[in-house]
């Protein structure tokens, strides 16, 4: 979808400012949001591309305003509810009503499972339609769902530098098409191909863009 | 992670730059929790089209014929930067060497410290 979340090439967000000495979190309950978000993946109750999702389709005006944490903790609510680990009811009173949704059972000996990222590699006998040095264009589309290509590389001419491997494909699993998995490749686009002619001329980037993604340029 | 995780080495003719403009993602397994700059907007809105701008933001100031690469991490593969050795640093150890080495300039916002700057 084309939200406020898909930032690359945006005016008006002010200059970067790091913070020397940074804490790893602000506050005590970020580290709780990122010990809930850690825990639920456990469940297999829905993956990151759905967490992804869930923060996406917040209002842009909340996604914009709130903190990092903050934003995940909506997701995840978001998502807990949809999944039925919840109810309204329950965040209303912010506490559980009823018993729980069962789901498996977590001790301390899975906890680095638990925190480890899962792969997302998935083996295919299908070959990749493209290889290094291709000339591709990626599609002029604009999903009104979950996609992983920004708008500010859609419908430009870059050049395939790599292939990765075939993943998980996170536009199939959030309309309903399980994990559909796809080529993926680094494809490297002139700064110039995606911000014109007054774009510095040194400048090069690359997306990890699923084959789905693109078309053969001649 | 280990499977999807590339580094990217910086040369005299390239410095590279790693940003998620789509949300936040980064090599956690290796560089720990993002810090909040490069989760926020300014950031991940301004990376791809402005990375020396950025950049500049850190103090940092690449010559001016210098290839800037951006990778925007837009899957589940992450990247790392491996900053250039710097000089006056021959003969050292790995210790001595990580010594330099900054998170920043991993994720290509900073540059290593000189060696003469060194603890060790």
């Amino acid at each position: 979808m084309n939200g406020v979340h898909d930032m690359g090439g945006m005016h008006g967000f002010g200059p970067v400012e790091p913070e020397p000495n940074e804490p790893p979190f602000h506050e005590a309950w970020e580290g709780r949001v990122l010990a809930l978000q850690r825990a639920i993946r456990y469940t297999r109750t829905f993956n990151i591309d759905m967490s992804r999702d869930a923060q996406e389709r917040l209002p842009a005006r909340v996604y914009l305003s709130v903190s990092y944490y903050h934003r995940w903790a909506l997701g995840l609510e978001r998502n807990a509810l949809e999944h039925g680990l919840i109810g309204a009811d329950e965040v209303a009173a912010g506490h559980a009503l009823r018993p729980g949704k069962p789901i498996p059972r977590m001790t301390k000996d899975d906890l680095e499972g638990a925190f480890s990222r899962g792969s997302f590699f998935r083996p295919t006998d299908a070959q990749p339609r493209f290889k290094p040095g291709d000339r591709v264009r990626t599609r002029n589309v604009n999903p009104s769902t979950h996609t992983r290509l920004p708008r500010y590389a859609r419908g430009r001419a870059g050049v395939v530098e790599a292939i990765r491997g075939c993943h998980v494909y996170p536009d199939s699993v959030m309309t309903g098409g399980g994990e559909n998995p796809q080529w993926l490749y680094t494809v490297v686009f002139d700064g110039r191909e995606l911000w014109g002619e007054g774009a510095d001329a040194t400048l090069r980037v690359s997306i990890e863009a699923f084959e789905p993604y693109l078309v053969a340029q001649g | 992670m280990g499977e999807h995780l590339i580094a990217v080495e910086n040369t005299p003719a390239r410095h590279n730059m790693v940003v998620c403009t789509l949300c936040s993602c980064y090599p956690w397994d290796v560089l720990g929790l993002p810090p909040v700059w490069y989760k926020s907007a300014p950031y991940r809105s301004r990376a791809v089209m402005d990375p020396r701008g950025v950049l500049g933001d850190f103090g940092v100031t690449l010559p001016a014929d210098t290839e800037v690469r951006v990778w925007d991490s837009t899957a589940e593969t992450r990247f790392v930067v491996l900053p250039m050795r710097p000089a006056g640093t021959d003969g050292w150890d790995e210790e001595r060497l990580a010594s330099l080495v900054t998170r920043d300039c991993m994720i290509g916002t900073g540059l290593p410290k000189q060696a003469g700057t060194s603890a060790s």
